[in-house]
C-alpha cells in the first residue's frame, strides 16, 4: 500500500475546495488501484479473518439447528401463543429486509443523483444487501406453521383448484422481497463483470483464471459491451430506486391494511422506509469501518464517506422521530380509546424498557451527529451505528409484539415470552449474514475498481481543463 | 390378536356373532383361553401405572406419555366396539335410521351421582357412543347437560380404565369371578354375615336398594354403609330438625320472583341444578315478573356472580344473617311463628330489605340453605318458607329414597366395626373412599384388618391399592341398571355399548351376594321392573317406551308441605356457633366433583368459571386477607388444621369473605394417572369427620420463595371501559337502556356494499343473551366434545394456547371486595366482512353463501395473520402436534364429522358446520326445503342449561334468534369495527333492591 | 480468414483518432478495449445508440399488463370466492404486485437483454491470445480491428504509425 498522501494535498484542494475531505485519497493509478483494492482477494486468507469465520460459521450451525427443530416439532418451539401469533418471526424478517435496503439505495439513488461519494462503498452496500435480504428470506419460510406447503402462496395451478388471494399484504410481500432480491443480485453481479475480468487478467495461476473468467462471462472492456453495459446500468439503477422504496412500503402493509390499533395506520410506508434507510446505513457503517481499516481502504472509503453517512443518519434518524411523534399525536387526535391505549400501553405497559431502549437508540443517539466531531470520529460513528440497529430491531418488536399482546378484548390478553430457539434463530441469521459477508470480503474485491477508476479520472477532468478533442466528443 | 381387527364397527341393531373371534360369553364379555392370553392384558394394565408422573403435566411429555399408554393399550387389546346384545331403543322417532352406517343415534339412558340422576341422550354413531347430550323429557335435564356430564363421555374411552378382576393378586375370569363371589358370600351365611360388611355411595335406584335389601335378609347380620365425601347430611338433620322425619327438598324456581340463597350454589352445584338453572335464567329478562337474587356466601360462586345483591360473609355467619333474616320477619314483617327463632337478633340494614322483599312475595318468594350449611340453618329456611306460605308453590318436600344420608357417620360406623378387627369380607363399591375418607378415619390402616377386601374400581387408584380383590367395573354408558332423579322419576340406564374392556357394575356384583350373577344386569333389571309394574303383558310395550323415552312415567315422588315444627328449629337456631381462632377453612366442590373426574383431561384444562384458573386448584382468600397475611397469588402455604397439614398455593380472590379459607376439593391425587396425579392439592386431607364443610382454626403460613405457577386462562379482569359484556341496572334500562346502545348495533359506513343474503334460505346466526348465562362453561366441555377440540396440557395452557373454541370470558366491576361480575360467552362471531379473511395469502379461511366463515384446514398453511388481525381472538393454532399419541381407546371417541386438527393449522368455531349439514341432509331426503326452527342446534346452545345461546336462520323472521337480533337489548360485540358479525348478544339486566342500592 | 489487429494506446485521444483514421481508411469493424468507458469512442467507432431502453421498456409493459391479468383472471374470472365482502376484483389491492412484476420482468429483460447484445457468456475470445492484452482490463486502451487476413500487414503499419505499441495479429481461428 504506496500511497504517499502529502504528494497529493494540493491536487486535492484543487479538486474541490467545498469539500474538506476528499473522496479519493490520492491520484493512484490504475494500476496502483488495482493492486491495493484486489490485494484481498490474492493476498494468502488470514488468522483474523480465519477466526472470525468459524465463529459466523458456528452460529449458522445454531441458526439452522434452531430452524430443524422448528420444523420438526412445529411454530410451538418459538414463544408465539394467541394473541401474540407473530413475534421474532416477523420482527427478525422486517429489521433485516430494513438492513437490506442501505445498498440498494445507495448504489441507486446516489447513482442517479451523480453522488461521487457513493463510488467506492457501493459494491459493499450492495452485497450487504444481498445478505441481509437473504436473512429476511429465510423467515417467511420458517415461520408458517406447515413450511412444507409454502408453495401454495405462488400462483400456480393447483390441485385444489383454488388460487391465492391477492388481497392479502403477505402475498404482495411474497413478490415484493422476491423481486427485490433478484433485481438486487442481478444489479450486483452486472455491476461487478469489470471487477470479475480485471481479476481474471491479473490472476497468476490457471485455476483462477478460469474460474473468474467463466464468472466474467467474457468480458473484454469491449466499447461495444461498455456502450450497453452503461445505459443498461442506469436503467437498472432507475428501477431499483422505486423499487427500494415499493418493498418497504409493501412490508409496512402487512401491519397498515390490517385492523389492529398499533398497526392500522396511514403514516407506515413512508416511517418504514425512513427506517429502513436508518437501520440500512447504520449496518453499512458497522461493516465497513472495521473492514476499511483491516484491507487499508482509507484513502478509497474517506473519512469523508463516513460522515456522510453519519449525515443521513441524522437525516433518516429525525424522519424515524417524526413517525414516532405522529402516530401518538394521531393516537391522541383520534379519540379512539382502542388507539389511544396501545400508545399508552407502550411506554406503560409490561414492554416499555424495550420501547424506551428503542427511543434511546433510534431518536437520541443520532442527534450526536449534529457535531462534525462526533461525525468524523470513527468510534462514536461505529457505536452509534451499532446502537442504532439495536434501536430499529426494538422498533419492529414494538409495532408488532407491543400491540399485538393487548388488543380489542382484555380477556385475549397474554404476554409473550421469546424461548431459546427464538433467541438461538435471531443471533444465528447475524451469524449467518457474517458468514457470507467474510465470503465476500475474501473471493471478490469489496471496492469497485473500475468505478474508482472512472472516479479518478473524473476528478482529473474537474481538475484540468478537458482535452479539445474530448470536448469535441462531449 | 391385533386390536385393529377388534375395532370392526358392526351395524347397529345387529348382534355380534355368537363365535367371534375373541370368543365372547353370553352376556357378550371376552374370555380368554388361556392366562398367557389374559396376562397381556395384566402386563399392559401395570404399565400403565403413572411412573414419574411428577414430572407431568408437561405438555409435550404428557403427550410423550399418552403415546405409551397409547401402545399398551392397544396391547391389552381393545374388546370390539359394538352395541349391546340386548335390545335398545333409540329416543329418535325413525329407528330405522339406525341401520343406515354412518348415521348419529340418539339413545336415552341416566347417568346418576351421589344417588342423584340426570336423564341423558347419548349419540351413538356405529355402536360408538361420542357425544352426551341432555334428555328433553327428563325432569332434571329438560334437554341441558353440564360440564359433568359432558366429559363423561371421555372417561368411557379412558386407556386407564381397569380390564379383567383380580382376586388375592391372581387373575381371574368372569366365570370364575363369580363363582368364588358366590363362595365367599356362602362362607358368611352361616353367622348371618357378622363379619361381611359393604361400604357403598349414596344410590336412589330402586334396583340397587331392592338388591340392598335382599342381601340384608340372607345376610340378617351384614351391614350396609353409605359414604359420600360431599356429604348432604347436614341437609337431611336440617329437614328432620324442622320437620321431625327425613323429607328431601325440592325447588321451584319458576314460582320464585324473590330468591334468598344461603350459602347456596344452586346454578351449579347440586342434583337440580340443570333445572334450577332452566327456572331461574327464564325470568332474568326485563318485565313485571323478572326475580331478584339475593346470595349470602363466602367465596365467589357462579350463583353468586348471577345474584343481583351479594352479601360476603363467613360461612358460620350466614347463620346469624339468616336469623336477622327471620327477626326482620318476624318483627316488621308480622311473621310471629319466626319470632322464636330469630331470638335477640338485631336485623341489618340488608336482613331487613331480604325480609321486606320476600314478605312482599309471599307463596312466590324462596330461601334456599345450601348443603354446606348447619342443620339449624336449613330449618331456619324451611320454618321461613312455611311462614312466607312458600311451602307447597316453590318449594315442596318428598321422602328421600333412603333414611339415613351417605356421609361420614355412617363410615365411622363401619370404622369402628374394621378397627375392631370383626370384619372378614369388605365389598367397596363407593368411589376410592381411602382418598374420599376424612383425615381423622384412615381407612388405608383399616382396611389392612380385613382380610378380603372387594372393590369395584374404574381405574387404578388409591383404594385399589389396598384392596385384595379389584373388579373391574363397567362404566354406566356400558350397562343396564336404573337410577332415580331427585324428584323421584326413574330412569332405566340402558347401555349404549358393550364393555369395551372386560368389567362388571355394582347390580351385578351385588347380585352375585345373591347367586344371582349370572342373570346379567338386563335380566335382573327387566325382573325387578315387571315385577314393580305389575303390568304382566303389557311389560313389553311399556319396557319399550322407557327405553325410548328415557324416563319411567308416573315414578315423580309427590310432592307435601308438611308443618314445620318451630320450637325445635328455634332450639338448634340458638345455639351459638362455635366461636375459634384462625382463619376459617371453608371446603368447596369445584369441576372434578368429588374426585371421580380428576383424570378428565378436559376438567383439569377447562377453566374455574370465576377464577379462570386450569390444571390447578388453590387456597382461596379476599385480597384484604391476603394482605394480613403477607401472601399473593402463587404463594405457596402451608395450612394446618387441627394438627393436619396440608401444602397449597395461594389464590388472591376477588368477592372473597375475610378471614376465610376456600378450599375446593376433589383434587392433589396421588395414586391417579399421568393427567392427574400431584395436580393442585388435596384439601380433603385437612377434612374432619365432625365438620365437613366449615372448620374454624384454620392456620396458613407461607414457606418457600418459589412461587407456584398458577395458569389462567384469561389473565385480565378489567373491561378497561369498553362496550364488551354490558350489563344494566333494571331502573336504569327502563329510563334509557336502549338508547345507550344505539352506537352498538345498525348498519356503519363501509366502502363495500354488503353481500346479498336474500336470496339464501338459510342464513346461519346466533344470540347470546348475557343475562341467562350464568358463567358455568357447560358449553365450553360440550363443544370440546362435540369437536374433537385438544387438550393442550398447563405448560401450553400457561403459554396462552389453549384450543377451547368457545371460552366464556368474565370481567369483573365495581369493588374488588364484591365485584359485579358479566360473564359473557365466546366464539367466532362469524362476521359478514370478516377481517381474518382478506389477510389470508391463501384463500384458506373464505366466506360460504350462507354467510359461514369457513376455515379450510387443508388448505391453512399457518400464516397466523388470520388470528392477527380477528378483533375477538377467537381463532386456534396447533402451535404443535396436540392431536398426537392417543390410544387405539381414545380415538374411538373421535366425532367421526369433525376433522381431527393436525400441527401447523388454524382453527375456530364453525357454527358446529357439520351439524347445519346433517339437518340439511335430513330435510333434503325428507323432501322439505326448510330446517325447522330449534330442529338443528349447536353444541353449545343444546347443552346451555339457561338457554342463553340461540343458533338458527336469520333468513327466517319467525326464528328465536331473528327474534333476539331484533331484541332492544341486542348490541354487537366490537360494533365500530363493521365487521358485522353474526353473533348478537343481548345486555345482561340487574335487578337490585332500589332499598339497597340507595 | 479473419484476423484481429490489435495494438496499444496510451491515451484515449490517441485511441480514438487512430480508430477514426482507420475508418476513413475503410475498416469498419473496429473495437475498442478498455478498463473504464472512454468517452466519445463511440462516434470514433460509429457505434449506434444501445437498444437496451427498448428491451427495458418491453420488459416493464409485459410484466405489468401481465401480473394485473393475472391477479384479475384468477380472482374473479376463474375461481371467485367471497372474501371478507371485498368485491372480487378489487384494482387497488391489485396496484403492489402489477408494480413488482412489472419492475422484475423488466429487470430480467435488461440484463439478459444486455448479455445477449454483448454475445455474453463467452468466456474465451482470440483477442485474449494478443501478448500484453491483459492490461485492457486493467489500465491500459487498446484498439482492435478484426479484418481478413491478407490486409493484416497494411492495417499493422497502420496501427505503428498512428502511435500504437505491441501490435500484434491473431487469428480468428486459432485451435
Amino acid at each position: 500500500m504506496s500511497v504517499d498522501t502529502k504528494r497529493h494535498a494540493a491536487v486535492v484542494n484543487r479538486v474541490d475546495p467545498l469539500e474538506p475531505v476528499p473522496v479519493l485519497v490520492g491520484r493512484p493509478d490504475d494500476r496502483e488501484l488495482n493492486q491495493t483494492l484486489f490485494a484481498p482477494v490474492w493476498a494468502k486468507t488470514r488468522k483474523g479473518w480465519l477466526v472470525l469465520f468459524a465463529l459466523a460459521l458456528a452460529l449458522t450451525g445454531l441458526l439452522f439447528t434452531a430452524i430443524g427443530y422448528t420444523f420438526a416439532v412445529g411454530i410451538g418451539a418459538w414463544g408465539n401463543n394467541i394473541p401474540v401469533a407473530w413475534a421474532y418471526g416477523i420482527v427478525n424478517f422486517v429489521w433485516w429486509i430494513g438492513i437490506g435496503h442501505a445498498g440498494t439505495l445507495i448504489s441507486a439513488i446516489l447513482l442517479l443523483f451523480q453522488q461521487k461519494w457513493r463510488t467506492s462503498i457501493n459494491r459493499f452496500a450492495e452485497a450487504m444487501t444481498l445478505f441481509a435480504v437473504i436473512q429476511a428470506l429465510l423467515f417467511p419460510l420458517i415461520h408458517l406453521g406447515r413450511p412444507w406447503f409454502a408453495f401454495w402462496l405462488f400462483p400456480y395451478p393447483s390441485t385444489l383448484g383454488v388460487w391465492p388471494n391477492f388481497k392479502s399484504p403477505l402475498l404482495w410481500d411474497v413478490f415484493a422481497v422476491s423481486t427485490y432480491f433478484t433485481a438486487s443480485l442481478l444489479f450486483w453481479y452486472v455491476g461487478l463483470l469489470p471487477d470479475l475480468a480485471a481479476l481474471r487478467d491479473s490472476s497468476k495461476s490457471h485455476a483462477k483464471r478460469v474460474v473468474y473468467g467463466i464468472f466474467s462471462l467474457g468480458w473484454r472492456g469491449s466499447a461495444r459491451h461498455w456502450r450497453h453495459y452503461r445505459i443498461a446500468y442506469l436503467l437498472l439503477a432507475g428501477l431499483c430506486t422505486p423499487l427500494v422504496l415499493s418493498v418497504h412500503t409493501i412490508v409496512s402493509f402487512d401491519f397498515a391494511v390490517s385492523q389492529l390499533p398499533g398497526w392500522h395506520t396511514t403514516i407506515f410506508p413512508p416511517y418504514f422506509v425512513a427506517g429502513a434507510i436508518f437501520s440500512g446505513f447504520a449496518m453499512v457503517l458497522t461493516l465497513i469501518i472495521p473492514a476499511r481499516k483491516a484491507f487499508g481502504f482509507e484513502h478509497v472509503i474517506t473519512e469523508k464517506h463516513l460522515e456522510n453517512m453519519a449525515k443521513v443518519l441524522l437525516a433518516t434518524g429525525l424522519m424515524v422521530a417524526y413517525g414516532y411523534l405522529s402516530e401518538h399525536f394521531i393516537a391522541w387526535y383520534s379519540g379512539n380509546k382502542y388507539e389511544q391505549f396501545v400508545f399508552w400501553n407502550r411506554a406503560n405497559g409490561p414492554y416499555a424498557p424495550v420501547y424506551l431502549l428503542m427511543l434511546f437508540c433510534n431518536v437520541l443517539v443520532p442527534q450526536i451527529f449534529w457535531s462534525g466531531r462526533a461525525r468524523r470520529s470513527i468510534w462514536v460513528l461505529w457505536i452509534a451505528s451499532i446502537l442504532v440497529n439495536v434501536g430499529m430491531w426494538c422498533e419492529r418488536f414494538v409495532i408488532i409484539v407491543t400491540s399485538l399482546h393487548r388488543d380489542f378484548l382484555p380477556s385475549s390478553w397474554a404476554i409473550f415470552k421469546p424461548t431459546v430457539v427464538d433467541w438461538s434463530i435471531l443471533i444465528g441469521t447475524i451469524g449467518f449474514f457474517g458468514l457470507l459477508f467474510l465470503l465476500f470480503l475474501r473471493f471478490v474485491p469489496s471496492v469497485s475498481a473500475s468505478e474508482v477508476k472512472e472516479l479518478r479520472r473524473e476528478l482529473e477532468h474537474e481538475a484540468a481543463p478537458p482535452h479539445p478533442v474530448e470536448r469535441a466528443a462531449r | 390378536m391385533s386390536s385393529v381387527k377388534r375395532i370392526g364397527l358392526p351395524v347397529v341393531g345387529q348382534d355380534g356373532p355368537d363365535d367371534a373371534p375373541d370368543c365372547r360369553g353370553a352376556d357378550g364379555r371376552r374370555h380368554w383361553r388361556s392366562l398367557e392370553e389374559w396376562s397381556e392384558g395384566a402386563a399392559a394394565a401395570k404399565a400403565e401405572f403413572p411412573r414419574g408422573a411428577a414430572f407431568l403435566p408437561e405438555a409435550l411429555t404428557r403427550r410423550g406419555f399418552l403415546q405409551m399408554l397409547g401402545a399398551s393399550a392397544a396391547l391389552a387389546g381393545v374388546a370390539a366396539c359394538r352395541p349391546p346384545r340386548q335390545e335398545i331403543h333409540a329416543y329418535v322417532r325413525h329407528p330405522e335410521q339406525a341401520l343406515f352406517p354412518g348415521n348419529p343415534v340418539p339413545y336415552a339412558t341416566a347417568l346418576a351421582r351421589h344417588g342423584h340422576a340426570v336423564g341423558l341422550l347419548v349419540t351413538t354413531v356405529d355402536g360408538r357412543p361420542i357425544k352426551v347430550e341432555g334428555n328433553p323429557d327428563h325432569p332434571e335435564s329438560l334437554g341441558a347437560s353440564g360440564r359433568l356430564e359432558q366429559a363423561t363421555i371421555l372417561d368411557l374411552y379412558d386407556p386407564r380404565r381397569i380390564e379383567g378382576f383380580t382376586a388375592r393378586k391372581q387373575p381371574k375370569a368372569y366365570r370364575t369371578l363369580l363363582r368364588e363371589l358366590a363362595t365367599v358370600a356362602a362362607t358368611h351365611e352361616k353367622d348371618g354375615g357378622a363379619r361381611l360388611r359393604f361400604l357403598t355411595g349414596a344410590t336412589g335406584s330402586p334396583l340397587l336398594l331392592d338388591l340392598r335389601r335382599r342381601i340384608s335378609e340372607r345376610f340378617p347380620r351384614a351391614r350396609f354403609h353409605a359414604y359420600e365425601s360431599l356429604t348432604e347430611e347436614a341437609t337431611a338433620d336440617g329437614a328432620r330438625l324442622a320437620f321431625g322425619r327425613a323429607l328431601d327438598t325440592r325447588l321451584h324456581l319458576d314460582g320464585a320472583r324473590i330468591v334468598l340463597a344461603l350459602d347456596a350454589d344452586f346454578l351449579s352445584d347440586g342434583p337440580s341444578a340443570l333445572r334450577l338453572a332452566r327456572e331461574f335464567a327464564a325470568h332474568r329478562t326485563p318485565g313485571p315478573d323478572m326475580s331478584r337474587l339475593y346470595v349470602a356466601e363466602a367465596h365467589l360462586s357462579t350463583t353468586g356472580a348471577a345474584a343481583d345483591h351479594r352479601f360476603r360473609m363467613k360461612p358460620s355467619e350466614v347463620l346469624g344473617f339468616a336469623r336477622q333474616v327471620a327477626a326482620a320477619l318476624a318483627s316488621s314483617q308480622g311473621l310471629g311463628d319466626l319470632a322464636r327463632i330469630a331470638g335477640d337478633a338485631k336485623p341489618t340494614r340488608e336482613a331487613s330489605a331480604v325480609a321486606e322483599d320476600l314478605a312482599r312475595h309471599r307463596g312466590a318468594s324462596l330461601v334456599i340453605a345450601g348443603p354446606r350449611q348447619p342443620a339449624a340453618v336449613h330449618a331456619i329456611a324451611h320454618a321461613m318458607n312455611a311462614a312466607l306460605g312458600n311451602a307447597g308453590k316453590t318449594v315442596d318436600y318428598a321422602a328421600p329414597p333412603t333414611e339415613e344420608p351417605a356421609g361420614p357417620r355412617q363410615l365411622a360406623a363401619l370404622a369402628k366395626d374394621l378397627a375392631a378387627g370383626a370384619v372378614e369380607t369388605l365389598v367397596i363399591t363407593a368411589w376410592n373412599p381411602v382418598y374420599t375418607a376424612p383425615a381423622d378415619v384412615d381407612l388405608e390402616a383399616l382396611l389392612t384388618k380385613v382380610p378380603d377386601v372387594l372393590y369395584l374400581a374404574y381405574r387404578p387408584d388409591e383404594t385399589s391399592a389396598r384392596a385384595t380383590w379389584v373388579i373391574g367395573e363397567s362404566h354406566p354408558f356400558e350397562t343396564w341398571g336404573d337410577a332415580r332423579a331427585h324428584d323421584g322419576t326413574v330412569s332405566i340406564v340402558q347401555p349404549l355399548v358393550q364393555p369395551l374392556l372386560e368389567s362388571i357394575s355394582e347390580v351385578e356384583l351385588l347380585a352375585a351376594f345373591l347367586g344371582e350373577a349370572e342373570k346379567g344386569a338386563y335380566q335382573l333389571v327387566q325382573d325387578f321392573w315387571r315385577a314393580r309394574s305389575g303390568a304382566g303383558a303389557a311389560f313389553a310395550a311399556r319396557w319399550g317406551t322407557w327405553l325410548a323415552k328415557g324416563v319411567v312415567e308416573g315414578t315423580a315422588a309427590k310432592g307435601e308441605a308438611p308443618t314445620v315444627r318451630f320450637a325445635d328449629v328455634a332450639g338448634a337456631a340458638g345455639q351459638p356457633p362455635p366461636k375459634a381462632e384462625g382463619l376459617e377453612a371453608s371446603f368447596v366442590v369445584d369441576k372434578l366433583d368429588d374426585g371421580r373426574f380428576a383424570e378428565n383431561a378436559w376438567l383439569l384444562e377447562l377453566p374455574d368459571p370465576i377464577t379462570t384458573i386450569s390444571w390447578d386448584n388453590a387456597a382461596m382468600v379476599s385480597p384484604r386477607t391476603a394482605q394480613e397475611l403477607g401472601v399473593e397469588t402463587g404463594t405457596r402455604v402451608e395450612l394446618r388444621l387441627r394438627g393436619r397439614k396440608v401444602d397449597a398455593p395461594v389464590f388472591v380472590a376477588p368477592g372473597h369473605a375475610d378471614g376465610v379459607v376456600t378450599l375446593p376439593l376433589g383434587w392433589g391425587r396421588e395414586a391417579a394417572g399421568p393427567t392427574a396425579t400431584n395436580v393442585g392439592f388435596d384439601a380433603g386431607a385437612l377434612r374432619g369427620s365432625q365438620a365437613a364443610w366449615i372448620e374454624p382454626g384454620l392456620a396458613l403460613a407461607p414457606f418457600g420463595k418459589r412461587k407456584h405457577k398458577l395458569v389462567q386462562t384469561q389473565e385480565h379482569f378489567s373491561m378497561e371501559g369498553r362496550d364488551l359484556a354490558l350489563s344494566f341496572d333494571a331502573r336504569a334500562w327502563e329510563e334509557e337502556g336502549p338508547k345507550r346502545l344505539e352506537h352498538l348495533r345498525g348498519a356503519v359506513n363501509a366502502m363495500y356494499s354488503p353481500f346479498g343474503y336474500d336470496k339464501q334460505a338459510f342464513k346461519w346466526g346466533m344470540g347470546i343473551d348475557l343475562a341467562k348465562c350464568t358463567g358455568c362453561n357447560g358449553c365450553v366441555v360440550a363443544c370440546q366434545a362435540e369437536n374433537n377440540i385438544a387438550v393442550v396440557g398447563k405448560a401450553q395452557v400457561a403459554r396462552s394456547r389453549e384450543m377451547h373454541w368457545l371460552r366464556v370470558d368474565r370481567y369483573f366491576s365495581g369493588p374488588p371486595e364484591n365485584p359485579e361480575v358479566v360473564s359473557q360467552p365466546l366464539m367466532c362471531v362469524h362476521c359478514e366482512a370478516a377481517p381474518c379473511e382478506y389477510v389470508c395469502p391463501v384463500n384458506a379461511t373464505v366466506h360460504s353463501d350462507e354467510g359461514l366463515n369457513e376455515m379450510v384446514y387443508n388448505r391453512c398453511v399457518g400464516t397466523r395473520y388470520c388470528s392477527n388481525n380477528c378483533p375477538y381472538k377467537v381463532r386456534r393454532f396447533n402451535f404443535l402436534e396436540y392431536q398426537k399419541g392417543k390410544a387405539p381407546l381414545e380415538k374411538l371417541r373421535m366425532n367421526p364429522d369433525v376433522t381431527v386438527r393436525y400441527r401447523g393449522v388454524m382453527e375456530k368455531c364453525t357454527y358446529c358446520v357439520q351439524r347445519i349439514e346433517r339437518a340439511r341432509i335430513a330435510v333434503r331426503a325428507s323432501g322439505q326445503n326448510k330446517i325447522p326452527d330449534g330442529e338443528l342446534q349447536t353444541a353449545c346452545q343444546q347443552a346451555c342449561p339457561s338457554q342463553a345461546i340461540v343458533f338458527g336462520n336469520l333468513a327466517d323472521p319467525e326464528s328465536r334468534v331473528s327474534k333476539m337480533h331484533q331484541d332492544e337489548r341486542r348490541y354487537d360485540l366490537l360494533h365500530f369495527l363493521g365487521t358485522r358479525p353474526r353473533t348478537a348478544y343481548l345486555v345482561r339486566i340487574r335487578n337490585p333492591n332500589p332499598a339497597l342500592s340507595a | 480468414m479473419a484476423t484481429y489487429v490489435l495494438a496499444q494506446f496510451q491515451d484515449e485521444h490517441a485511441l480514438c483518432e487512430a480508430a477514426r483514421r482507420l475508418r476513413e481508411l475503410g475498416h469498419t469493424d473496429l473495437d475498442a478495449h478498455s478498463p473504464v468507458p472512454l468517452h466519445g469512442i463511440d462516434e470514433a467507432l460509429g457505434l449506434r445508440k444501445s437498444a437496451v431502453p427498448l428491451i427495458a421498456l418491453v420488459g416493464g409493459v409485459l410484466g405489468a399488463s401481465g401480473g394485473y391479468l393475472m391477479q384479475f383472471w384468477m380472482n374473479a374470472l376463474d375461481y371467485p370466492i367471497n372474501v371478507a365482502n371485498r368485491p372480487l376484483h378489487g384494482p387497488p389491492s391489485n396496484i403492489p404486485i402489477t408494480f413488482e412484476s412489472g419492475v422484475l420482468i423488466s429487470v430480467l429483460f435488461i440484463v439478459f437483454g444486455l448479455f445477449a447484445l454483448c454475445g455474453f457468456p463467452r468466456p474465451y475470445h482470440p483477442a485474449f491470445d494478443a501478448p500484453g492484452f491483459e492490461s485492457a482490463t486493467v489500465d491500459a486502451l487498446w484498439l482492435s480491428v478484426r479484418t481478413d487476413r491478407t490486409r493484416a500487414e497494411g492495417i499493422t503499419h497502420e496501427l505503428e504509425r498512428l502511435g500504437g505499441t505491441k501490435v500484434s495479429t491473431v487469428p480468428e481461428d486459432e485451435r
